[in-house]
């Protein structure tokens, strides 16, 4: 008996080992058992409890990776939502324009003659007069581009003259921008037999080229005749909040190039 | 001879390091590193393993109740630590003073051949208990090696931050 007890402590730590094992083996045993598992809903709370915070952390460690994700995915439904509304609206013209994310990387809206530099160049096919929306509306179009950034001329630019619509309508105008205040514009030259309402929306008119018809871009705050012309001057709010940019989509109207030869040509 | 503050400190950042970046981080889509091991190699060697043992066992268990993983890691987590006085034994003979060797003693390659030795032997370990087949396991060694390897590079990169001042 002594005999067996001095082996058993001379090999304590062989035994322990085996006993841990055989108590490890058993918990693998029973995870493995679907029969068991209800029995582990502890073992289910705690693991989530820690998949929680995990997550918490992880967030923030992948945030830009998940932005990006995103981002390609919005640039993709915008894309899928240009190509419906020719569908619905006007002769079909498949993959006409092409989606592309970036991020706005500096902002003006304090001078007469704004542009914002965005994350986006030549090396991801960018180049000069493509469009510029986010989700909420217009934002501009790429005059300049460099390797890895390119120059947007803001809508907050007086020189900037996109062409608008009244929405649902074939009447449209130009957005100027007053340089005040960089959410208010003013829509010129949209005749006056245009049927006008305040809070109507206006929308991107897509003889531009840059856009598609049908962007949205502002409401109308109010409107006034032009005394000896037959056009309205209307006040606009953006939809877009021109002062707050992040992510933005630059459009690549892949007919462009053709479009603008025939203008030319005329 | 007890764990200092060191070495538990070490167990609960590996413990951490596992579960939030390691066991998310997919080199190639395929490598996992399997860093968790890194502090029970680390772990002070002792005639009576008991204390090493059990300290392998909850860090194993803990892992396992994140993971979900019924008693996987703790399987493996145990089993490094008892096998590794096995593997000082071996390489040294019996009169070897277990109590005062450091692993700093070690030659470079000597810890790497450890490091390694240890890091692919719980790799297939894991995948055994994981999978309870052998029939994949020749076609899994590949990546194994490989993700033996990657993990051996953190090792490394552990012993620069954790033990570059120590002293053998």
């Amino acid at each position: 008996m002594f005999k067996l007890l001095r082996i058993l402590i001379s090999n304590k730590n062989f035994l322990f080992f085996i006993f841990l094992e055989i108590v490890s083996f058993v918990l693998i045993i029973k995870s493995h058992d679907y029969a068991q598992t209800k029995t582990h809903d502890w073992q289910t709370a705690v693991a989530g409890f820690f998949d929680r915070q995990i997550y918490a952390i992880n967030s923030h460690f992948y945030l830009k990776k998940y932005n990006d994700s995103l981002l390609k995915q919005n640039a993709q439904l915008i894309q899928a939502l240009l190509q419906k509304k020719y569908n619905d609206k006007t002769p079909v013209l498949p993959g006409q324009f092409k989606v592309k994310p970036a991020y706005v990387l500096t902002n003006q809206y304090t001078f007469d003659h704004n542009t914002l530099i965005i994350n986006k160049g030549r090396k991801d096919s960018i180049i000069p007069e493509m469009g510029v929306v986010t989700n909420n509306g217009v934002i501009g179009v790429i005059q300049k581009t460099s390797g890895h950034f390119s120059r947007v001329i803001s809508v907050l630019n007086k020189s900037s003259k996109i062409n608008v619509a009244l929405k649902n309508t074939n009447y449209s105008g130009f957005l100027a921008w007053t340089g005040e205040d960089p959410n208010y514009f003013e829509v010129i030259d949209m005749p006056v037999n245009a049927n006008l309402k305040r809070g109507d929306t206006l929308v991107t008119g897509g003889m531009s080229n840059y856009f598609p018809r049908g962007l949205l871009v502002g409401k109308i705050i109010d409107f006034k005749t032009v005394p000896g012309r037959k056009s309205y001057v209307i006040q606009m709010k953006t939809f877009a909040d021109m002062t707050n940019l992040g992510p933005v989509y630059v459009l690549k109207n892949n007919y462009k190039a053709e479009l603008d030869s025939l203008k030319l040509k005329q | 001879m007890r764990l200092n503050l060191k070495d538990i400190f070490l167990l609960f950042i590996f413990f951490l390091l596992q579960v939030i970046w390691f066991n998310h981080v997919q080199i190639l889509h395929v490598f996992t590193p399997i860093v968790f091991i890194y502090p029970l190699l680390r772990l002070p060697l002792q005639k009576n393993e008991i204390f090493n043992l059990m300290w392998a066992f909850v860090y194993g268990v803990t892992l396992d109740i994140v993971n979900n993983t019924g008693g996987v890691f703790a399987a493996t987590a145990v089993m490094v630590t008892y096998l590794r006085k096995m593997y000082f034994l071996f390489l040294k003979n019996r009169s070897f003073d277990l109590e005062n060797f450091k692993i700093e003693r070690f030659t470079g390659l000597q810890r790497y051949v450890y490091y390694f030795s240890f890091i692919f032997f719980s790799q297939i370990l894991i995948y055994l208990l994981d999978s309870w087949h052998f029939s994949l396991l020749w076609h899994k060694i590949g990546l194994i090696l490989v993700n033996t390897i990657l993990s051996l590079v953190f090792f490394i990169l552990f012993d620069i931050i954790f033990y570059r001042t120590s002293k053998a």
